[in-house]
């Protein structure tokens, strides 16, 4: 190896550096470190001006590696790494101090931060020494797409990417596209009927050639990296012929179980057979039989013969049907798994166990819509009259520290549609509602706040500390910071307005992928401001709700970027390949296998050369983790461009 | 079914609501159902900081149907008539009419005038006027007189007699 010739560069970040660090001291010690042939300093070392000095420098001053002192790498490192591509150099001979974040910004005392600044530029000066140049492969990319979840999110960044002629695997876990869209009666502000704008685009998916619909799968496992995913499917059994099943419906209407078993596209409103369709438009519009409930599958049999089969005039039921798992080859997948909302029993005092009139806005939604339970009558749940009164209650277990701290950022503006939509139904009804802000953020949204205003509503503003059902109705007592009063409200039906939550198996499905989630336990983001799509794993990205609460408008919007997140995969025939994988020293390597039951990308394998047994790495599948390097008890495992001797070098001058 | 405000006893009195918000409608266009308790006009209210007028809390009673509670107080008849509130009002509502209504109201139902605001009386029945403005600030902080802004000169009833009849006349037959 050639005697290194290291230039360092200092950049002064405008003052962000220069105002605690002498960065002029900092670049005459750099001169005087052994192997360093340059050192200079400038104010934005960032900058064109500042990248053809090093360039220039590069080639004036042969050098071998550059040391830039500046910001934090994951900030620039990337950009020394193409200016000293630039300038003749190999990207991966560059080594960047942190003297900015690590330094200058933690620091009051110059003198102190001067002397870190040293220390850290000859640490990377030290690794600089020993660098070696690093060659990217590169990995061809399957131009196919998995999106998890058939709702609006999926829906559209499915149709996005399959207008853009990628093929697009699209696995929904329930029978049907739609989603939480699909029980919603109107939209707001523009009280759009949502199934009439949900449905033709679910209808777009069913008929797109280049989407596969796998609706009533789940993911089982995941495997691969960025641009390449192996994924598993299972097709659960329907017990229904998809090919044969037209959707008449004459197998629901004969079940034996009719009008029993609990209907969950109702909020539980009403009840349905064990052969189902969650609702009329459902797409694909095929039957499916509730295993879980099904006389035949649970007990194998059914009265004397089962009545569907005997309905079903296109034999298309069948009950030996099995789970089929299918194997499908992605380049990028995007994940619109959606929400849940909080079950608002996990709040005692609010009732909601206690009389079967104290509801959720999502059951009152489905009582509002003309193709629900009542046939959108408003009615009370055990008497079915008419309410006289109805109070909402917004942010139950939403900003509240001891369930949930975020706002659910669709309670307000659906509390305010119903009041709209109640309000038309129920001209004499008194309407109540309880609330701590009125968050009516988006377009068109504080307008029909102000429409609702003007629609004789009762608002208080307070929160009611409990709802207490008794003989004479339900009564709340609410003190209203308004008029500085305490209230007593006797009404006849209470809807809360729940916080929301992530899926309950969202973290299960995160471990599946190797995403994360934040402390709200919906999926982390790769950054909150400028990759809102992106997950820390290349190739994943979020759609929707999945990623934290939306209203339909910015999940559309969301999942409309996470498909052109992933299409920036797709559209490329080859992908860079990870740099900084784990390398095997042959000579040290015992064949223990250690290495593999630690990674959790399964890049590594046992191989047998010459009777010899020693891991492989799979320089496709590895992501630089490290795992495999800290867990090797001989040394033989390494990472490039962290190789154990290039860390030791950087230690040994800290802590000299 | 209602609703009872525990501090007090009170309940809504809806036909009362109604009627005032009917005789404003008449008067603007916009109502104070829109009020959403920002409060500017308290901010700016030249009566609250040496009378505690609060009139977006008398919106708030108002919009509650909580009417008996103002009409049996003072604080209505603390408003200056200043109509800084209207002109400032972010939803285009007038707490300066509805006080003059919520006044109208109290006496109708024989609540006595309290004794400070008795010279005001005076000045209407001696002049027909609250008060002898002769100059105004505007929004923009500028003052103008009566000339500037187009109107004419203050004149005094030329028969003082016959005036005050006549005033008296209107406040006992409601014209």
């Amino acid at each position: 190896m050639k005697k290194p010739r290291i230039g360092v560069f200092v950049c002064h970040c405008g003052i962000n550096i220069s105002a605690t660090v002498d960065v002029e001291k900092v670049k005459e010690y750099a001169k005087t470190l052994d192997g360093v042939a340059v050192s200079k300093d400038y104010k934005y070392m960032c900058s064109d001006v500042g990248a053809n000095l090093i360039k220039e420098s590069i080639k004036k001053d042969k050098l071998t590696s550059v040391v830039v002192a500046c910001c934090s790498p994951r900030m620039h490192e990337h950009t020394f790494q193409k200016v000293a591509s630039d300038g003749g150099l190999n990207p991966y001979t560059v080594e960047i101090a942190n003297i900015r974040e690590q330094c200058s910004w933690v620091h009051d005392d110059k003198k102190v931060a001067t002397e870190k600044a040293k220390k850290l530029v000859e640490a990377a000066v030290a690794k600089a020494r020993l660098l070696e140049p690093l060659i990217t492969s590169s990995i061809e990319v399957t131009p196919n797409a998995l999106v998890i979840g058939g709702g609006i999110a999926g829906i559209q960044a499915a149709l996005e990417i399959a207008e853009n002629g990628h093929k697009v695997y699209l696995v929904e876990r329930t029978p049907t596209l739609g989603g939480r869209m699909a029980q919603l009666d109107k939209t707001f502000p523009t009280l759009d009927c949502s199934s009439c704008i949900l449905t033709p685009r679910m209808t777009e998916v069913a008929d797109h050639p280049n989407i596969e619909l796998l609706a009533y799968s789940e993911v089982e496992d995941i495997k691969g990296s960025i641009g390449n995913f192996t994924v598993k499917i299972r097709k659960k059994a329907r017990f229904v012929d998809a090919d044969k099943c037209t959707g008449c419906g004459d197998c629901a209407e004969n079940c034996r179980l009719k009008g029993r078993i609990i209907d969950e596209f109702n909020m539980g409103l009403n009840k349905r057979s064990a052969i189902y369709l969650p609702f009329p438009q459902a797409v694909p519009l095929i039957y499916t039989i509730d295993p879980n409930h099904c006389l035949m599958l649970t007990t194998g049999r059914c009265g004397k013969y089962p009545l569907c089969v005997e309905a079903c005039e296109a034999d298309a039921i069948d009950f030996n049907q099995k789970d089929e798992v299918i194997t499908v080859d992605v380049g990028a997948i995007v994940v619109a798994t959606g929400f849940n909302l909080l079950d608002p029993s996990i709040i005692p005092e609010y009732g909601y166990t206690h009389s079967p009139n104290v509801i959720t806005t999502l059951e009152m939604e489905r009582l509002i819509n003309s193709a629900g339970p009542t046939k959108g009558e408003i009615q009370l749940l055990d008497t079915k009259e008419k309410p006289k009164s109805i109070t909402y209650i917004l942010c139950v277990g939403s900003r509240d520290e001891t369930v949930c701290s975020w706002c659910c950022r669709i309670g307000c503006m659906t509390a305010l549609k119903h009041l709209y939509l109640i309000r038309e139904k129920l001209p004499d009804a008194e309407i109540n509602l309880c609330y701590i802000d009125i968050r009516s953020y988006g377009k068109g949204y504080e307008e029909f706040y102000r429409t609702a205003r003007n629609l004789n509503i009762n608002l208080f503003r307070g929160r009611p500390s409990e709802v207490r059902p008794t003989k004479e109705g339900i009564i709340i007592n609410v003190f209203d910071t308004i008029t500085n009063k305490l209230f007593e409200i006797k009404t006849d039906m209470v809807v809360l307005v729940p916080a929301v939550t992530a899926r309950e198996d969202a973290v299960e499905l995160a471990r599946k992928l190797k995403i994360s989630t934040s402390s709200d336990g919906f999926y982390l983001e790769g950054h909150p401001k400028l990759k809102p799509m992106d997950t820390a794993t290349g190739g994943i990205f979020l759609a929707g709700f999945c990623q934290g609460a939306k209203d339909i408008q910015d999940t559309v919007a969301h999942a409309s970027g996470a498909a052109s997140r992933a299409l920036t995969i797709l559209s490329k025939k080859e992908l860079e390949a990870e740099t900084y994988i784990a390398v095997v020293d042959e000579e040290l390597c015992s064949g223990c296998g250690i290495c593999i039951s630690v990674c959790p990308y399964q890049a590594i394998e046992l191989i047998t050369e010459d009777d010899k047994k020693r891991a492989k790495v799979n320089e496709a599948l590895c992501m630089g983790c490290g795992a495999c390097t800290a867990a090797c008890p001989s040394g033989a495992m390494q990472q490039r461009g962290f190789k154990d001797k290039e860390i030791l070098s950087m230690i040994e001058v800290l802590s000299k | 079914m209602g609703i009872l405000d525990l501090t007090s006893m009170g309940e809504p009195q809806v036909d009362v609501k109604r009627e005032i918000i009917g005789q404003l409608e008449r008067l603007q266009d916009e109502i104070p159902e829109y009020c959403y308790q920002c409060a500017k006009c308290t901010s700016g209210c030249e009566a609250h900081r040496l009378l505690e007028l609060e009139p977006h809390r008398i919106i708030a009673l108002l919009k509650r149907g909580l009417i008996d509670e103002m009409v049996n107080s003072d604080i209505i008849w603390t408003c200056m008539s200043c109509f800084k509130c209207w002109e400032r009002c972010p939803q285009k509502i007038a707490p300066v009419e509805i006080l003059f209504l919520l006044k109208n109201y109290a006496v109708a139902l024989g609540k006595q005038i309290p004794g400070n605001y008795t010279a005001a009386l005076q000045s209407v029945l001696s002049k027909g006027l609250i008060q002898d403005v002769k100059t105004i600030s505007t929004r923009t902080g500028e003052t103008k007189s009566r000339r500037d802004v187009g109107l004419p000169e203050i004149t005094k009833p030329v028969d003082p007699v016959k005036f005050q009849a006549l005033i008296s006349k209107m406040a006992v037959e409601k014209i």
